[in-house]
């Protein structure tokens, strides 16, 4: 009987080893479903990975709350598409002086919050003017030159001590959010905003919940509920997806395209990204302050095989990707040659004899760090990985500056400012820089803004202030029967109201 | 008894005030601090100090000490610094996933265990006896997290009959659902740790085979199994419910790996984003309340084996 059993979980444990290696093959496919009509009742889970810490849209950092409260459920004056375009949102029209430093918008009427409070012109002059004269909110310095907040009737007006090319584009986001004057929610666990969905729950560590805004201003949003599962681990997310517990995969890992469409009820996406994956170099003192050796670490890297190793994205070659205006392509400024960066290296006095330390965010995977070791090995670099919590990466490297290389995925759009900055850990200081980017502000046309940009993000390529590992796709695994699922830069942004689920 | 028993409840307090005065100095040390995280990148000093200040992190450590061990005794076990909430709301509400999860591993562990070892004790030298203890040895040296894969795998994707990860957002609302997405979580911790155990009761076993009383028994007219199973299992049972007291805190470990792996929003996952975010006030309510626990179960388990065992009464 005994001898059975032992038989019997042995046979158990030998099918377990069957099914693993049958996982990487194909598995029984199903046609896909054609979508049909949408359901209005719709409940659509999407799998993200990074939760906020908490919800106050106010004064806490992190993408993580853009990613999902912006549009969604808080709303500026102004709002922007996946596409990156500027479009009407609380404001339904705006006009320019042509010294561009007045701006006219004409708010909506019969914008109520998820409360049942009315949205009022004075609500949106508090929000703006709270915004500006509290540093401790996010983005204030943002609106730093605004000098008069006013309202008259259904306009709001904006008046600049000088021209902005970039007052609209931060007024789709934080700095634009409208909130109500003297509201009582309690910002960290709850949302008042005037967006499509209203939050209905968060169970954190888990899952948060929104259900659409029957009250809302515009158009209803295409499902009745999003749940937005929080799966840190890829693999679990990948399981979660063949188990039919998430409707949408983000942030997913490329390599697992064929593993997640086996069944054919999941397409892989590669949407477009302003995401950078970011090798700062420390350049106040020691060896990086040696524009040669910057160099030769750019050239020592192999940066297609990097891409071939995510199996997503692009190269990049300056501090400006493709989305945003002012790119240009640069990869005549860091070619990959191994050989070239031996030289500079003996050069610069650095023969096989240069040990530098690498700070990592934990939460990235080890791909970049070991194509890393190896490349700069190849040249004589010796690279020592220092893995360390987010937490620690703010004090140590953002703070502190107290680092050699830093890598950091950084997914904000039009952030060309840091490089503009002294101060931030970049630390790169470059007064023609500083320039160029000054007058790309002041710019009053559009063009002529991207032109200057352009100009400055080169000589920042060329100084080797940093080096631009790729610049990332949005992974997204989308099921068949979800339509509206937006895939650009779904990192930074999700805004979640045209997505509609069938009940195919 | 009573003497002991008050002498042993001092020992369990002064244990927790040595783990709160740990737990709070260690915290301590770790790098980053929580006004970095809030602030955010894009911040400058000024707001970072702006936001320490306003969550009164500047005040001298012994001043937080106190205020925090000063709140313990109404019950208060402190604050989270970023949503406001009440640690002990926060662990009640982890604790519907953790709980369960925690007793269905430690049954899981004890039902494949016990009668496994006394088993494989009792058929010692043949191969039924070796087969087994040879599987519990393999079993007890698999990484929990791979025995987790390979049950998702088998049971989730490829059967469909319980979920792979989560946990329903209407938590126990819906009991059965709740029990199947505990289930497979479940089972990986009880398996590793139920291998692990059946050795040890199979090595009890094989001593209360050799105790003077199971012979004498056997002497008169049992069986050798009928004797241990009437005279020898009462004491394998003693030494068994003592190293459950200790697998305890192996299966809050198994928690904290098993709720990342699963995607279960319990006490372990919780605390491992509340260190990330060094929500210190909340980390050290958690951390003092796991410690707290064990050392009770620890405390319970005593009292029970000397209320048990004839051979401990007369010790001081």
């Amino acid at each position: 009987m005994l001898r059975r059993t032992a038989l019997a979980a042995a046979s158990l444990l030998a099918a377990g080893l069957l099914v693993l290696s049958a996982c990487s093959g194909g598995g029984g496919s199903s046609a896909p479903t054609t979508p049909g009509e949408p359901d209005p009742d719709a409940s659509v889970a999407i799998r993200l990975v990074l939760e906020p810490s908490n919800l106050d849209i106010r004064e806490t950092a992190g993408s993580a709350l853009d990613q999902i409260l912006v549009d969604n459920i808080y709303q500026g004056l102004v709002a922007r598409t996946p596409e990156q375009d500027i479009v009407p949102a609380l404001a339904s029209d705006w006009t320019v002086s042509p010294d561009g430093v007045t701006y006219t918008f004409t708010l909506r009427e019969g914008v109520t919050f998820h409360d049942g409070q009315e949205l009022t012109p004075q609500d949106v002059v508090w929000s703006l003017t709270t915004r500006r004269d509290s540093p401790q909110w996010r983005d204030s310095a943002r609106l730093a030159n605004v000098t008069s907040i006013t309202a008259e009737g259904q306009d709001i007006t904006l008046t600049l001590s000088e021209p902005d090319s970039s007052l609209l584009w931060n007024l789709t986001g934080r700095a634009g959010i409208v909130l109500k004057e003297g509201d009582t929610v309690d910002y960290k666990t709850k949302t008042n905003g005037t967006g499509p969905f209203v939050l209905t729950q968060w169970r954190q560590g888990d899952s948060i919940t929104f259900e659409r805004n029957d009250a809302y201003w515009g158009e209803a949003s295409g499902a009745a509920e999003i749940v937005f599962d929080y799966i840190p681990d890829n693999q679990a997310a990948l399981n979660a997806a063949l188990a039919g517990e998430v409707d949408v995969v983000t942030g997913f890992d490329a390599n697992l395209k064929e593993q997640v469409e086996q069944d054919g009820d999941f397409a892989l996406v590669l949407g477009r990204s302003t995401d950078k994956g970011t090798l700062a170099f420390n350049q106040t003192s020691g060896p990086l302050a040696d524009k040669r050796v910057r160099q030769a670490i750019r050239q020592a890297i192999d940066h297609d095989a990097i891409i071939e190793a995510l199996a997503s994205g692009q190269t990049q070659y300056g501090p400006i990707p493709e989305l945003d205006p002012g790119y240009e392509e640069l990869s005549d400024v860091a070619p990959y040659d191994p050989e070239a960066a031996k030289e500079l290296l003996t050069e610069a006095g650095y023969e096989d004899d240069l040990e530098l330390t690498l700070t990592i965010p934990n939460f990235y995977s080890t791909t970049i760090p070991q194509i890393l070791v190896s490349d700069l090995d190849e040249v004589g670099i010796t690279l020592e990985v220092d893995s360390v919590d987010f937490t620690t990466w703010l004090t140590d490297v953002y703070t502190n500056h107290d680092y050699d290389l830093s890598f950091v995925l950084h997914t904000e759009a039009r952030d060309f400012e840091n490089w503009a900055n002294p101060d931030y850990y970049f630390t790169y200081d470059n007064a023609e820089v500083q320039e160029l980017y000054a007058q790309s502000l002041a710019a009053t046309d559009e063009s002529e803004a991207a032109d200057l940009l352009e100009k400055a993000a080169r000589i920042v390529s060329e100084d080797a202030a940093a080096d631009w590992l790729y610049n990332g796709a949005s992974v997204v695994a989308i099921g068949r029967n979800v339509v509206g699922m937006p895939t650009i830069n779904v990192n930074e942004r999700l805004n979640a109201a045209e997505i509609a689920q069938s009940n195919g | 008894m009573i003497r002991y028993t008050l002498t042993r409840f001092a020992l369990l307090l002064l244990g927790l005030l040595v783990a709160s005065v740990l737990i709070f100095v260690t915290l301590r040390v770790l790098p980053g601090d929580i006004a970095h995280l809030i602030a955010g990148v894009g911040s400058t000093p000024e707001q970072q100090d702006a936001i320490r200040e306003r969550l009164g992190l500047g005040r001298p450590l012994p001043e937080q000490y106190l205020t925090w061990i000063g709140g313990l005794f109404r019950g208060d076990l402190g604050t989270s610094l970023l949503t406001g909430t009440s640690v002990v709301d926060e662990l009640a509400e982890k604790a519907e996933v953790t709980v369960p999860l925690g007793i269905l591993s430690l049954t899981v562990a004890v039902v494949i265990s016990v009668p496994l070892g006394v088993l494989s004790a009792m058929r010692r030298g043949r191969a039924a006896g070796t087969g087994l203890s040879v599987g519990a040895q393999t079993l007890a040296a698999v990484p929990v997290v791979w025995a987790g894969m390979m049950l998702v795998v088998v049971f989730a994707v490829w059967l469909g009959w319980l979920p792979a990860q989560g946990f329903p957002r209407s938590g126990w609302s819906d009991p059965w659902a709740a029990l199947r997405s505990l289930i497979l979580p479940a089972l990986t911790i009880g398996i590793v740790e139920g291998a692990m155990l059946l050795r040890f009761v199979r090595s009890a076993t094989l001593q209360a085979v050799g105790q003077d009383f199971v012979r004498t028994a056997a002497a008169k007219g049992l069986t050798r199994d009928q004797a241990l199973i009437r005279h020898g299992l009462p004491v394998v049972g003693l030494s068994v419910i003592t190293v459950l007291g200790l697998q305890v805190a192996g299966i809050i470990v198994g928690a904290v790996v098993i709720e990342q792996l699963f995607s279960l929003p319990g006490i372990g996952r919780m605390l491992v984003a509340d260190v990330a975010a060094r929500d210190l006030p909340k980390v050290q309510g958690e951390l003092l309340a796991l410690t707290g626990f064990v050392l009770i179960v620890g405390f319970v388990v005593d009292l029970v084996h000397r209320v048990i065992d004839p051979r401990q009464r007369e010790a001081p």
